[in-house]
């Protein structure tokens, strides 16, 4: 098996490309389907900047055989917001500043997003093992902690469909 | 650092004969998760021409446990097994070596048997599977064979993988009863791999140690079980020996040597001398994380506290550990 026309699940779309066995899944996702949301930094497993969910599970792009992701859901930065509607960890990065230069944030939003998604009430302790994967040089993390918090209690909130009034 | 990967041939096997079929030898390499081969890969330490994906294999992502032991297969991830109510519940000292890996990707996408094969004496979980008597299965294109993880790591990056082989499952039996255990690494920073990790176990009963098992890991060209110092122990009382007669040493449970040496809790002779036999019996390297000999004394230190927190656990009954981040 040498080039063949792949179909992957990307952010709920069928998307095809060209591949070859060699091929890692960051560069399918950023030089073929031009998401470029997902960062790429170190490429030895070690900054969690290329973290992409694969079938909901935070996964390191630059350590996957694009072939090997063929038939799993992928989901990357560019699947979160709804047309202009930010999802409300993307909504609470911005409002608790725990966006810098940014480079950490794709990754950083998509494990905390695979973490509310199987706890959606973390302690502070489990935020932090959940995110330990992913380096941040800017911020210190504390405001990004901050923001997973926040993000929790909105999607609580928002899943009530009522908001919490005294 | 490379940023993209040689061309090789890929194959994704659906049976493990066929898998086994197409492993056959140096140019070729089995891919679980895929962390470790990757990586090397781009690193040019390993240029295969031929990539053998396991993923496609039915049934080898199983974590089971039952009054006997426990067993998982090649696909079980790192995060399986650490989530795992069996293991934190029956084999807590693997829950504890796989949490101290920081990463959840790396801990989602490795595998428990992928991490063995990688062969490093560096690993967090060999020492913990050491100390626990686990066994590894092999399985080949005629027959199948179980061996102890101890003649399973030959040297670094050695293993007793052969050609048309793989490991299909490793078996851990399950600990005594009064049994305690604990893991305790040294690391530059959380995320980087040990300068030198410990795995205890000790069954205590009648006030002496029944059984002992000692493993480090990091500190010779594989992992290995520090028997001498295990003989030291074994049969010796408890009590005092492991500072656990007076509340310093009940506390000891959950404490690492300074604070545990700062409440001017006597030092037992009986751990001291344990820890400097296990001591002995490593051979480390120097390297970017440690010189030679400091690892060896911070054997000593790591196996005095984790025998510490070990007998303290097996006396207080507990020896559960807390689950991972976010599993639910
Ligand atoms: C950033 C980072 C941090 C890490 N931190 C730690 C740490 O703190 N502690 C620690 O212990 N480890 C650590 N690791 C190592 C990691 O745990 C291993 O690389 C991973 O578990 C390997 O599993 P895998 O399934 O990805 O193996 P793969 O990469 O797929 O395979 C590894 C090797 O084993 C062979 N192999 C795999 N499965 C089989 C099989 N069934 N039979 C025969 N051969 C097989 C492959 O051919 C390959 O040579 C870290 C890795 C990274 C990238
Ligand atoms: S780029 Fe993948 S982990 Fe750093
Ligand atoms: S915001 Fe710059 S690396 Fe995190």
């Amino acid at each position: 098996m040498t080039k063949q026309i792949a179909a992957f699940t990307v952010n709920g779309a069928e998307r095809e490309a060209i591949i070859e066995p060699h091929m890692l899944l960051i560069d399918v996702l950023r030089d073929q389907f031009a998401l470029t949301g997902t960062k790429y930094a170190c490429g030895t497993g070690d900054c969690g900047a290329c973290t992409v969910l694969l079938d909901g599970k935070p996964s390191l792009s630059c350590l996957i055989l694009a072939v090997t992701a063929i038939g799993k859901s992928i989901l990357t930065i560019e699947g979160l917001a709804e047309g202009p509607e930010l999802h409300p960890l993307q909504q609470s990065f911005v409002d608790e500043g725990a966006i810098q230069c940014g480079f950490c944030t794709p990754g950083m939003i998509l494990s905390a997003k695979s973490l509310l998604d199987e706890n959606p009430d973390p302690s502070l302790d489990e935020i932090r093992h959940a995110l330990a994967g992913n380096l941040c040089r800017c911020t210190g993390y504390v405001a990004i902690f901050n923001a997973v918090q926040a993000a929790a209690a909105a999607m609580k909130t928002d899943s009530t469909g009522t908001e919490a009034r005294p | 650092m490379h940023r993209v990967l040689l061309p090789f041939e890929f194959a994704e096997p659906t049976t493990v004969r066929g898998a086994l079929a197409l492993i056959d030898g140096e140019k070729t390499r089995a891919l679980a998760g895929g962390v470790d081969l990757v990586l090397r890969m781009r690193l040019r330490q390993v240029l295969p021409e031929k990539v053998v994906s396991l993923q496609k294999l039915p049934h080898l992502d199983y974590v089971r446990a039952d009054d006997l032991g426990l067993a998982f297969g090649a696909l079980a991830s790192l995060r399986q097994l650490e989530a795992s109510r069996a293991v934190r519940e029956g084999w807590p000292l693997l829950a504890e070596a796989i949490g101290s890996i920081g990463s959840v990707q790396v801990k989602v996408q490795g595998t428990g048997v992928g991490n063995l094969c990688v062969g490093t004496p560096a690993s967090d979980v060999a020492p913990a599977l050491y100390a626990l008597g686990a066994r590894v299965r092999l399985t080949g294109l005629a027959d199948e064979r179980e061996i102890p993880i101890e003649e399973f790591f030959l040297d670094v990056g050695k293993t007793a993988v052969r050609p048309h082989e793989l490991v299909t499952e490793i078996v851990v039996p399950r600990p005594p009863a009064g049994s305690g255990a604990a893991f305790m690494k040294l690391a530059k920073t959380s995320e980087d791999i040990a300068k030198v990790n410990v795995a205890v176990m000790v069954s205590v009963g009648d006030g002496a140690y029944a059984d002992v098992s000692i493993a480090l890991g990091s500190v010779a060209p594989t992992p290995l079980r520090a028997v001498e110092a295990e003989s030291l122990l074994r049969m010796a009382p408890v009590g005092e020996a492991a500072g656990v007669g007076n509340p310093a040493g009940a506390a000891a449970a959950n404490r690492v040597s300074p604070a545990l040496e700062a409440t001017g809790n006597p030092v037992s002779p009986g751990l001291e001398a344990a820890a400097q036999a296990a001591a002995q019996a490593a051979v480390p390297i120097s390297d970017v994380r440690s010189t030679a000999s400091y690892r060896k004394e911070m054997v000593r230190v790591l196996v005095k506290d984790a025998l510490a927190r070990a007998t303290a656990r097996a006396l207080a009954g507990r020896s559960d550990v807390q689950a991972p981040g976010g599993v639910s």
